[in-house]
């Protein structure tokens, strides 16, 4: 089994806000191996985003709590500040593809500059050479290199969204986090840049945490999944193991209301609203919306319990004498 | 068989877009000679991609945009050119329910007073019949208990919880056809089934035809009856639900449903076969069939004249030329 190149522990991320305390990211734990892909699948509000930015560390002005540990190759980068951190690990170890290719881009330089930048801010390489690296980049995620001249508007969606993965790219990281990636794309669009993100991690060994509100579109990649509901993650496990017996009642529940086009099935829905993050229930956050709930669900937190081997679910319902 | 409600014939929404005083003005053909027919109590769902003049079609056949050319009738009536108050007697037969619930609701009325405004505009009931029928409307779309929810303003409601006053709204003066343009798009995964069976259940009930337009064709299955294909300002494909699914015929709706993604953990080494490129551009599309830049199938005649609209099986059309008889 490849190493483990991330390893998250009970990371928190909450941020203060006038109505109190939100509890964006709540103890999260897992590890990520070497040319591994984790799915961390949600509802929207879940903290998954939040999740992404806590561990590339960009963060918003208001945050209350940022705790935990973050273990990159071994090394404990929550110590790093923050100016050592954005010169090792943001986008050298570490980059970020995110939900609208658009706003990442700037409008106006040129697209092949700007995926260059960081090879000349960063490792200070000339600027020719660079340029001539980004062009190498752009034909890798199927991009012609004459684009690398023209400005993003002169882009279509499709092609922006790759652009911004050969710049997630280009530094050779160890992590890519994908969020959202393909949410702006129409399915024809989204099946290709699917397609590449395959391609990649098949040919460069990258590992990724793809995170995605879809759970249909979260098998297109995912080794592993995990479920955040309310800030914590719910269920880790393998991606077959997943995807034919969720344990959860949350995860089985999502896994329902997912439509499937070539079997007939009965959709399900989960009544009810996710929690707010700055209130959430006492006990399992999931306990008002739980066809199983019991009373020690209503008052204890519950345990993480491994199921089977590497399956993990946070649930009373697994709980040994619980 | 059940008499047709709508019925659309070679209709096309084109817009004119102005470049300044002396560049000559561009035409974007949105729709372009669409023709479909729409019975009573139907559900049928509009799958295209963005920009495939999905959302264009569905405001044309409303009435919210002027047709270009081609008829639209209605109830055995034309209502292509209706103006002033027979213009209104169509509104009142017809429902939008539209993508941004956020959007679509004025942030300073309260949810009874949206609820109520259709009914002032046609002069609808009483002050207190009205907020009877604002009630029930409410009550329809399950936002129970119904006080909770009428005197709250938009913002202190939910996705979800919006879109259900939409639908109340779209549905409030008892329409027999309605638009639902990508309504749960904006939604979340557990929420989106709920809202969509929400509204199939109230339009098998009151029997309204139903036009849900979408670019996810999963969803479809589950709450239409037929599925209509765009693209490119094109009825590319018309089949009932099932038999498009099981058996597209389209090159363009072949690619579409092997797009979509199941559940499944082995897709991670799946490799899927779809066309390279964008849709075209709806100022200067090319010539012949639009798809054929990107078919894999694409023949001489393809490329230079526009494909005939063929009916392989009873009741499923598709624009091709891999099915015309030579």
């Amino acid at each position: 089994m490849p190493e483990v190149i991330l390893s998250v522990k009970d990371l928190c991320l909450y941020y203060a806000t006038r109505r109190g305390v939100v509890k964006a990211v709540d103890k999260v734990s897992f590890d990520l191996r070497r040319g591994e892909s984790l799915a961390i699948v949600g509802e929207s509000g879940c903290g998954k985003t939040s999740l992404a930015r806590a561990i590339i560390r960009l963060l918003p002005r208001n945050v209350h709590t940022f705790d935990g540990q973050l273990l990159l190759n071994g090394q404990d980068i929550m110590k790093l500040d923050d100016e050592e951190f954005r010169k090792e690990v943001r986008w050298r170890k570490i980059s970020i593809v995110f939900q609208a290719a658009q706003n990442s881009l700037n409008p106006v330089l040129r697209v092949g500059f700007q995926i260059a930048e960081p090879l000349m801010i960063h490792n200070g390489m000339p600027r020719e050479e660079a340029l001539s690296e980004a062009k190498k980049y752009l034909r890798m995620v199927g991009v012609h290199e004459s684009f690398a001249e023209r400005y993003p508007f002169e882009l279509s969606g499709g092609m922006k969204q790759r652009a911004v993965i050969a710049m997630a790219l280009i530094m050779k990281p160890y992590v890519v986090i994908l969020d959202e990636p393909t949410s702006a794309l129409d399915v024809i669009t989204q099946a290709n840049i699917m397609n590449l993100l395959k391609s990649i991690k098949s040919e460069t060994g990258i590992s990724y945490i793809f995170i995605t509100h879809d759970v249909a579109l979260s098998s297109e990649l995912a080794d592993k999944v995990a479920v955040m509901y309310a800030g914590e993650i719910v269920e880790l496990t393998e991606s077959e193991e997943f995807y034919t017996s969720p344990k959860h009642p949350y995860a089985q529940k999502l896994m329902a209301s997912v439509p499937t086009l070539r079997a007939d099935k009965k959709l399900e829905f989960i009544p009810g609203t996710p929690p707010s993050l700055i209130n959430p229930p006492p006990g399992c956050r999931f306990h008002p919306r739980c066809p199983y709930v019991m009373d020690v669900c209503r008052s204890e937190e519950p345990p993480v319990v491994e199921v089977k081997p590497g399956h993990y679910v946070k649930c009373w319902l697994y709980a040994k004498g619980g | 068989m059940e008499e047709g409600v709508l019925r659309v014939e070679n209709l096309s929404k084109w817009f004119t877009i102005r470049r300044g005083l002396l560049a000559p003005p561009l035409t974007l053909r949105a729709v372009d000679n669409v023709s479909f027919e729409l019975r009573r109590g139907e559900a049928v769902s509009l799958v295209g991609e963005s920009g495939s003049g999905k959302t264009t079609l569905g405001k044309t056949v409303l009435r919210l945009y002027e047709p270009t050319s081609g008829r639209i009738l209605f109830k055995g009536r034309d209502v292509t050119n209706l103006k002033g108050k027979e213009l209104l007697w169509y509104k009142r037969e017809t429902g939008l329910v539209q993508q941004d619930p956020y959007g679509a609701m004025p942030s300073f009325m309260t949810i009874s007073r949206i609820l109520e405004e259709p009914l002032i505009i046609h002069k609808i009931g009483t002050a207190e019949e009205r907020k009877e029928a604002v009630f029930k409307a409410l009550e329809d779309v399950r936002l129970t208990p119904v006080e909770d929810f009428a005197f709250k303003y938009p913002h202190m409601l939910s996705g979800g919880q919006l879109q259900r006053v939409a639908i109340a709204r779209a549905l409030i003066l008892g329409p027999s056809f309605v638009v639902a343009d990508e309504p749960v798009s904006m939604l979340d995964a557990s929420v989106r089934i709920e809202i969509l069976t929400l509204m199939r259940e109230l339009q098998e009930k009151r029997g309204i035809s139903f036009i849900y337009i979408t670019h996810d064709l999963s969803t479809t299955r589950y709450f239409s009856e037929w599925i209509f294909i765009m693209y490119a300002g094109h009825l590319v494909e018309k089949a009932p639900t099932k038999e498009l699914i099981r058996e597209p015929q389209h090159p363009y709706t072949q690619a579409l449903l092997a797009a979509i993604p199941d559940p499944d953990p082995e897709n991670r080494k799946r490799y899927r076969e779809v066309p390279p490129g964008e849709p075209p551009s709806l100022i200067n599309p090319p010539p012949g069939c639009r798809f054929h830049p990107r078919c894999p199938y694409v023949m001489d005649v393809c490329r230079s004249e526009e494909p005939p609209v063929v009916e392989v099986k009873p009741g499923h059309y598709v624009k091709c030329w891999l099915y015309a008889k030579k």
